[in-house]
C-alpha cells in the first residue's frame, strides 16, 4: 500500500458493485460508473488485487462493505478483523463502509454465510455492543444492512425494522436498507413485500437510511416442494425488486443504490445497463422531488403575495 | 437431534446452529423445530444456509485449487472440498488464505489411488496461489547476492523478493500443463500412474526443483537442475558465497543469471562474463 486518499462521498448514484473479474477491465478502460462497492475481505490477504484497487480508487469513489464483522456475534466481533478493516478504510478512503444485521463466527469457526439473528433484547444488546466497537476504532458510522433470511426464530420482540431502528438509536449506525433481502425475506414467510415496506418506512427516520442494495435472486423448491427464493445475486433485478425499490426511493428519497451481482457474474456491461436503470429511477424521483419543492415555493409565494394584497 | 434446551442464550443457539451446519450425519444437523416460528420448517431454513456455507467453502478452495479441480472434476472436488472444510473450518473471513493443509489432507484420498501426484499437484496449485496474491517486484527487491567467479570477474545479483524453490518427486510443472490442457495422454506419458503415493524421488526419477516468482506478467516458473536448485535455496537463507567452481558457472550462467528472478547489477561485469 503506497497511497492514501481522503474520503470521498459517495453520490447519490447508481454504483456497481465491484467483483474481482471485471478489476482489470476496469483498470484498462475506465468505463463509466457513478462508484464502485468492494467486499473488503478480499483485498486484506491478497496485495495483487489491492494494488489494482488503488488504481480503481484514484478513478472513482469506493464504497467498503463488508461480510465478515459478524456483528451479530455473541463471542464480540474479533478485534484483529477489524483492525484490517481499519487499514483498508485508512489507505483507500471510502465513502461509505457496512456490513450486515447477522452473525457468521461462533466457536471461533468462521461460517461464510449471513445467519440470521433472533430479534431479542439480548441479540440487540449483542449487536449494539459490537456495532459501537467497530465504530469507535473505525472512528466513523457504519451503515447495517437487513440480511435475507430463510427461517425465522420463535423467540423474539421486535420485528426486523424496529430491532433495526432500536439499533439505530442505540449506537448512531446508519441502515443499509437492501429492497432485494427486503423482497426475498417477505416472500420466504409468504408476506406482502409492499407491507414489509410500510413497516420500515413506519419504523426508520428516513434520514438514518445512507444506502440502498439492489440485487438479482434465484427460486427454487424446497424438499417439501414448498418455493424459496435464494439471494444469489446471480441474475437480473426482478419487477418486483424494482417496483418496492421505486416505492423505497419515494419515500427514504434519493441515495446511493448498489446494483450487485456475484454468481454467474456476467460481463460488466450488463452491470452498467441494471444500474442505468436504477439510475432513471432516482433521476425520476430527482425531478419528482424538484417539482414538489417547486410547487412549495409557488403556493409560499401566492400565499405571501396574498397576504401583501388583502 | 440436539437435546440442548429450547430457551436458550444467544451463545448456545449460535453454537449449536454453528454445530449444525458443520455435521456431517443427519443426526447432527437437526434443531427443534420449536425454535423457530417461520411458515417454513426450521429445518429447511438451515438447509439453506448449510449449502451457501458449504458451497463458500468448496469454491474458496476451487479458486486455490484450480488444477486439482480440473484434474478430479467437480463432483469429487466438492467431496473433498466438503470433508476438508469440516474437518478444518475457517477461523477468519478471509478464505483466500484458508486451504493451506488441503494437500495434505486429500494425499490418500478414497478413491484417488490412481492419482499418487495428487497432493503434489495441490502443493504445487498452492504455490501459484500465494504467489499471485503478492504483488508484483519489479525492482529486485530480495535477496542480494556478490559472487567471485572462477576468472577472479566479480558480480552483484539481486533476486526478486517473492522468489522461491519448490521440490517435489513429479515433474508437477508437466503434470500442471497437461492437466490444464486437459491432455490425458501427457499425463498418462508421464507414467506416474503406478508410481503409488510413497514412492521415493529415486523410483521415479529425479527430484524436480523449479523457482517460482511474481512479475507484473504473472507467476513465473523454471525448472532448475540440482546445482541451481542447490545454489538459490542458499541465497534465500542469505548464506554467502565466496566462490563458485568453474564447472558450475556455467550451469548457473544458463538457468539463474539469465533467468527472469535475478538482475544483475554490475553490467560491466555480466557481460565479462557471458
Amino acid at each position: 500500500m503506497t497511497t492514501a486518499f481522503a474520503s470521498d462521498p459517495i453520490p447519490a448514484r447508481a454504483g456497481i458493485g465491484l467483483r474481482l473479474p471485471h478489476q482489470a477491465q476496469v483498470l484498462a478502460k475506465q468505463p463509466a460508473a457513478a462508484w464502485f462497492e468492494i467486499h473488503p475481505e478480499n483485498y486484506m490477504a491478497d496485495e495483487a488485487a489491492l494494488e489494482e484497487l488503488e488504481r480503481i480508487r484514484s478513478h472513482y469513489p469506493l464504497s467498503l462493505h463488508a461480510v465478515g464483522l459478524s456483528l451479530g456475534s455473541a463471542q464480540g466481533v474479533d478485534n484483529a478483523h477489524v483492525d484490517r478493516l481499519a487499514r483498508l478504510v485508512k489507505v483507500l478512503g471510502p465513502g461509505l463502509v457496512s456490513d450486515h444485521l447477522s452473525w457468521s463466527v461462533t466457536n471461533g469457526q468462521y461460517l461464510p454465510d449471513l445467519l440470521p439473528l433472533p430479534y431479542t433484547e439480548e441479540a440487540l444488546a449483542v449487536v449494539g455492543r459490537n456495532v459501537s466497537q467497530v465504530q469507535e476504532r473505525l472512528g466513523r458510522q457504519l451503515l447495517v444492512e437487513n440480511p435475507s433470511t430463510y427461517l425465522r426464530y420463535a423467540a423474539g420482540k421486535y420485528s426486523e425494522a424496529q430491532f433495526m431502528a432500536a439499533l439505530v438509536d442505540r449506537t448512531g449506525c446508519g441502515v443499509l436498507l437492501d429492497i432485494n433481502n427486503l423482497f426475498v425475506s417477505a416472500c420466504n414467510q409468504r408476506v406482502e413485500p409492499g407491507q414489509v415496506l410500510e413497516a420500515w418506512c413506519q419504523a426508520l427516520d428516513p434520514a438514518s437510511v445512507g444506502e440502498m442494495h439492489l440485487a438479482g435472486h434465484a427460486i427454487v423448491a424446497t424438499s417439501s416442494g414448498a418455493e424459496l427464493r435464494i439471494d444469489d445475486h446471480g441474475d437480473y433485478v426482478c419487477a418486483g425488486v424494482w417496483s418496492l425499490y421505486e416505492r423505497a426511493v419515494g419515500h427514504f428519497g434519493v441515495l446511493p443504490t448498489l446494483l450487485e451481482w456475484d454468481t454467474r457474474l456476467p460481463e460488466f456491461a450488463v452491470l452498467q445497463g441494471e444500474a442505468a436503470q436504477a439510475q432513471m429511477i432516482l433521476n425520476a424521483a430527482e425531478v419528482e422531488a424538484a417539482s414538489q419543492r417547486q410547487v412549495g415555493t409557488t403556493v409560499a409565494a401566492a400565499r405571501a403575495s396574498h397576504a401583501h394584497f388583502a | 437431534m440436539h437435546t440442548l434446551p429450547e430457551e436458550r442464550s444467544l451463545a448456545a443457539l449460535q453454537s449449536s446452529i454453528g454445530a449444525a451446519l458443520l455435521a456431517a450425519d443427519a443426526s447432527g444437523q437437526g434443531l427443534p423445530e420449536a425454535l423457530f416460528a417461520g411458515v417454513l420448517p426450521g429445518a429447511e431454513g438451515l438447509s439453506v444456509h448449510r449449502n451457501t456455507v458449504l458451497g463458500a467453502l468448496s469454491h474458496a478452495l476451487r479458486l486455490s485449487y484450480p488444477t486439482v479441480d480440473r484434474l478430479v472434476g467437480e463432483a469429487f472436488f466438492d467431496r473433498m472440498a466438503v470433508e476438508y472444510s469440516r474437518a478444518h473450518p475457517p477461523v477468519a473471513p478471509q478464505l483466500t488464505v484458508w486451504g493451506a493443509a488441503f494437500s495434505e489432507f486429500i494425499d490418500g484420498f478414497a478413491g484417488t489411488d490412481n492419482l499418487p501426484f495428487l497432493a503434489e499437484v495441490a502443493r504445487f496449485d498452492a504455490q501459484f496461489d500465494a504467489l499471485g496474491r503478492c504483488a508484483a517486484d519489479e525492482g529486485f527487491h530480495g535477496a542480494k547476492v556478490e559472487l567471485e567467479l572462477d576468472g577472479g570477474s566479480g558480480v552483484s545479483l539481486s533476486f526478486n523478493a517473492h522468489l522461491r524453490v519448490h521440490r517435489s518427486r513429479f515433474d508437477v510443472r508437466a503434470l500442471r500443463d497437461a492437466i490444464n490442457a486437459e491432455d490425458a495422454a501427457a499425463i498418462d506419458a508421464l507414467n506416474y500412474r503406478g508410481a503409488g503415493k510413497d514412492s521415493e524421488a529415486g523410483s521415479l526419477g529425479v527430484e524436480h526443483s523449479y523457482a517460482l516468482w511474481r512479475t507484473a506478467a504473472g507467476v513465473m516458473v523454471r525448472e532448475l537442475s540440482p546445482v541451481s536448485a542447490q545454489f538459490v535455496r542458499a541465497v534465500l537463507r542469505n548464506e554467502t558465497f565466496e566462490h563458485i567452481e568453474a564447472n558450475n558457472v556455467a550451469v548457473l550462467q544458463r538457468e539463474v543469471l539469465a533467468a527472469g528472478f535475478v538482475r544483475i547489477s554490475d553490467t560491466a561485469t555480466a557481460a565479462g562474463m557471458a
